[in-house]
């Protein structure tokens, strides 16, 4: 039964809640989020099918569906899986519920606009893991925007306005710039083949001139070095982060952040080759000061939600490092290291919502001795710190450390040869592992022990709800540690063929049906 | 010509002129103010489907040769414009419900259907005066205000201004040519003769000046504020797309060269930038869409620098996607008795917890003014500045795009006031009027096609 009609009820599952939603009259509240839920866990079930039916050993899309859809222009709806996006489209599916139970007790004003705007960035965000078509990537990429603005606006902090406008006016400068890119590239390759198409199978094709490659990628790449984001391009995340309510973070971490890395790599390093390799240098040299950076900036952060805001900034540096690097276990780890993060930061600020919904502050200063009073939470803090970090057996270590292993196979012949540049920013990305483990110890450490502080009220440790959300993210960062193979697996093929596009500059998709 | 051509290759005129005669006899037979509503929307639907009709039937004629045809590609956009008056009328029966305001309203739109057949400058400069015309005097009949009769005037004077340069713009081009027809334009476009390119470069300000591109902006923001909302949709809309239809008349698929090349890229560039920026002051709602407005006038006068052959379906798309999302907005905007209170910005505070239809109609009307996928709105900017690169004009599209970017953040903020912000106590409570509440849906529907099927109407441009 897993085809393609399975991928498009799973993509417009949530279109479907909505309608439901809008249909459902006001006061309904309880109703409203039992049906969100009920929605996404049958989204994860079915994703869940597609995911096992995946089959590893066919290289290039499986179950896709490809309509005309602006004929005129040869646009067509075209979506897939592969295995680039598989583990993405699975983290979304999996996070899905858990982002809706976790705001179950938070969020208790317009409930139903809420809920539709959750199913909204669901659809959105899968959207634009599925498209194989640039239009249509581009009108889920930009779709994502609106949702997000709204969560962030309606039910976020005391800044939120300030917040949300910095968001959406950063994102929406690199997405035009992108669009002009899409246009001309699709321009280009009309008037130098003659295909009229936006399929990313026959853009992977088009053979433009370096130069021209490398106005391109710089448009493709400010869209997504935004929103990964890379340094210098990061400061609207720490404020996003900190004014969203617990579920804007948790979906902002946990799959809107990737969707910069997953730009990069199935769009702007295999449509640009040449252009790639040509920025390499600049592109790694970024990466490395966002791991050390972000890992700075995080060790003197005073805000909890700002912690994990600039941890995210160093993490996902690993991955652009592993993109870069195109080794092969390099791009593996980077796409493992997508979902740890996905499964760690969003572990963590479902987390720290929890705590605040009981002590209403994220001020480290207010908490200690977290560890007699809500023993339950505090070891699932601690065993998210150690995922943070990396500790073996958790999917954190598995994927940076591919990653950096990547980066240090790629350095060295270059060493070799006599330069030596990638070997010290690999040796320099390193450290960001152990200020990584000093920032999430230091504050796991001030807020679970030492001297119990003074809070406002007896507090209860976590219910049911709570246990059960984070029991599903805790087994899925270990099941990823232990056994990294099985995810690896699924995207080997795929993460060669990048590799192969990437360092042959001959794009090439012959498999695509 | 014959009678049975007139009639038949004019029927949407003769049905709209039809209505106006017989609001005029009913008003005089009884002697007395009628409700003229029922008369306008029936004349103005069976003018629209009539439009249609023959636009499905692919009817084309000449019923006056060198100065009047038609054929699919004018019956298309006649059939949008007029459609697109019908939410208009729905939304100012509560306001004006004398016969006059709709003599007028539809007489300025018989000007419009005009001027989207015209073959030479004569019909063209009838079409564009019966169109503006009837403007000046809606404008003043908005509740008598002392605004109305600046903005009146104001309109009434920069008009003008444009009537006397579009005349001497035209007799210079026939001057150079002798020869009436609105080909002599597009033959100027290329000529070395100074006296056709000042000829031609006078006629394209007039149009900028009817569009309200910058630098001959100023009277819009009054007009627009001093009208009351009905003829500001009206005028936002309609006559927006009259005069860039005659433009498109005007222009034809012919390229553009230097030096109006320049003309044709740098005013539309100051308009988009412009518009965008003095519309974030704004705390009036009708004065923000008539500076959204500028901006919009500048893409659509930016699709002449494209290639010939894609210009129409650009201009087109563009103006119907324009036009149902500005009424939209204008439909779902809350009433008020107080016609000043009802524009101000700070009214829609809160507006989604008090109405959250009205809300979310602005919201999508305003994101889709902004450009952004997947609504219409984006399609049409999409299809602007493809033809911009196509041309081969790359940062001229890539400055464009940069100041539509400007103007999310204007729209945004509507969006912001209406979701996030407190309710003020001063807050308008109308009730949703059932007319309105129809032409939303009206303006919903087309909306909604566009965005899914943006391809449908692509395929017939």
């Amino acid at each position: 039964m897993a085809d393609a009609t399975l991928l498009n009820l799973v993509l417009w599952l949530p279109v479907i809640g909505i309608a439901v939603i809008a249909a459902t009259p006001r006061g309904a509240d309880s109703w409203v989020r039992s049906l969100s839920l009920a929605v996404m866990l049958l989204q994860l079930a079915l994703t869940a099918i597609l995911y096992v039916h995946f089959d590893p050993a066919r290289a290039g899309l499986q179950f896709v569906t490809s309509r005309p859809w602006i004929a005129a222009w040869g646009i067509d709806y075209r979506i897939g899986l592969d295995g680039i996006n598989v583990l993405l489209v699975a983290l979304t599916a999996f996070l899905g519920p858990l982002v809706v139970a976790g705001a179950f007790s938070a969020i208790q004003k317009d409930v139903k606009l809420f809920y539709a705007m959750v199913l909204f960035i669901q659809f959105a965000m899968l959207g634009t893991f599925l498209a194989q078509d640039l239009f249509l990537f581009y009108v889920f990429w930009e779709a994502m925007l609106i949702p997000m603005f709204l969560i962030i606006g309606i039910w976020g902090g005391e800044r939120r306005i300030y917040a949300t406008l910095k968001f959406v006016l950063y994102t929406a400068f690199g997405s035009i710039l992108m669009l002009a890119a899409v246009i001309y590239l699709v321009y280009s390759l009309n008037a130098t083949t003659g295909i009229k198409s936006f399929a990313f199978a026959d853009l992977y094709g088009s053979h433009l001139p370096l130069h021209t490659q490398m106005w391109l990628l710089a448009a493709f790449g400010l869209s997504f070095a935004i929103k990964v984001p890379m340094v210098p391009l990061h400061t609207w995340l720490p404020d996003a982060h900190v004014e969203a309510p617990t579920t804007g973070s948790v979906i902002l971490a946990g799959v809107l952040l990737k969707m910069g890395t997953y730009g990069f790599m199935k769009l702007g390093f295999p449509l640009f080759p040449e252009a790639t390799r040509a920025f390499t240098p600049a592109l790694m040299t970024l990466a490395v000061i966002s791991i050390v950076y972000g890992a700075c900036l995080a060790l003197v952060q005073t805000d909890i939600k700002k912690i994990i805001a600039y941890s995210s900034i160093s993490h996902l540096g690993y991955v652009m490092l592993g993109l870069v690097s195109l080794d092969l276990v390099g791009i593996q780890g980077a796409l493992l290291q997508m979902v740890s993060h996905g499964l760690v930061a969003g572990g963590l600020f479902l987390m720290i919502g929890m705590i605040y919904e009981r002590c209403h502050t994220r001020d480290i200063a207010a908490y200690g001795g977290l560890a007699k009073l809500l023993p339950v939470y505090s070891v699932f803090f601690s065993i998210l710190t150690l995922a943070s970090i990396g500790l073996p057996t958790t999917s954190g270590f598995a994927g940076e450390f591919m990653a950096l292993l990547g980066a240090f196979n790629a350095a060295w012949p270059q060493h070799v040869a006599g330069y030596d540049l990638p070997l010290v920013l690999a040796v320099i990305a390193v450290s960001g592992v152990v200020l990584g483990a000093l920032y999430m110890l230091w504050l796991a450490q001030r807020m679970l022990f030492g001297p119990v502080k003074a809070l406002h009220q007896p507090l209860r440790d976590l219910d049911a709800r709570e246990r059960a959300i984070l029991i599903a993210i805790v087994a899925a960062i270990f099941a990823i540690g232990l056994y990294p193979q099985e995810p690896l697996r699924k995207t080997e093929l795929a993460a060669r063929e990048y590799q192969q596009i990437v360092m042959s500059g001959r794009g090439h998709h012959g498999s695509l049906p | 010509m014959s009678w049975h051509d007139v009639l038949i290759a004019m029927l949407p005129e003769n049905l709209l002129l039809a209505a106006i005669l017989l609001l005029l006899a009913v008003e005089i037979v009884s002697g007395r103010s009628r409700d003229g509503f029922a008369i306008a929307f029936a004349g103005a639907a069976a003018a629209a489907a009539a439009a249609c009709a023959l636009y499905v039937h692919g009817y084309a004629g000449e019923p006056f040769p060198g100065h009047f045809s038609v054929g699919p590609t004018a019956f298309l956009p006649k059939a949008a414009i007029i459609a697109l008056t019908l939410p208009v009328l729905l939304v100012s029966r509560d306001d004006f419900a004398e016969s006059r305001f709709y003599v007028l309203l539809l007489s300025s739109l018989y000007g419009a259907c005009l001027l989207i057949s015209s073959d030479s400058f004569l019909t063209l400069f009838l079409g564009l005066e019966l169109m503006s015309l009837p403007v000046y005097v809606l404008v003043l009949l908005a509740f008598l205000r002392p605004e109305s009769t600046e903005a009146a005037l104001k309109y009434l004077v920069l008009g003008g201004a444009a009537t006397a340069t579009f005349l001497m713009g035209a007799s210079l081009l026939y001057g150079a040519s002798g020869s009436l027809a609105v080909t002599a334009f597009s033959s100027a476009l290329g000529s070395a003769q100074p006296l056709a390119v000042a000829g031609a470069v006078l006629v394209v300000v007039a149009m900028m000046l009817k569009a309200a591109v910058v630098p001959f902006h100023a009277w819009a923001p009054d007009a627009y504020q001093g009208a009351s909302v009905p003829v500001t949709a009206y005028m936002a809309t309609i006559i927006k797309a009259g005069a860039l239809l005659a433009a498109l008349r005007l222009f034809g698929t012919t390229p553009v060269v230097r030096p109006m090349t320049d003309l044709l890229a740098i005013l539309p560039l100051a308009s988009m930038v412009w518009g965008n920026i003095a519309a974030i002051r704004q705390s009036s709602f009708r004065r923000m869409i008539a500076y959204s407005s500028i901006a919009h006038a500048g893409y659509l006068f930016y699709a002449f620098l494209g290639e010939g052959p894609g210009r129409y379906a650009a201009v087109v798309f563009y103006l119907i996607a324009y036009g149902v999302m500005n009424l939209l907005a204008f439909a779902a905007l809350p009433r008020s008795i107080d016609d000043a209170r009802h524009d101000e910005l700070d009214a829609l505070k809160g507006l989604f917890h008090r109405q959250p239809f009205a809300a979310l109609m602005i919201a999508a009307a305003m994101l889709s003014l902004a450009g952004l996928p997947p609504l219409p709105g984006f399609i049409a900017k999409f299809l602007i500045f493809r033809n911009v690169l196509a041309a081969g004009y790359t940062s001229y599209a890539v400055l464009g795009l940069v100041a539509s970017y400007l103007g999310i953040y204007f729209y945004l903020r509507v969006i912001q006031y209406m979701f996030m912000s407190a309710e003020e106590p001063s807050a308008v409570h109308g009730r949703p009027r059932r007319l309105a509440f129809l032409a939303s849906l009206l303006c919903l529907v087309p909306a909604i096609l566009l965005s899914v099927f943006p391809g449908w109407l692509l395929d017939r441009l």
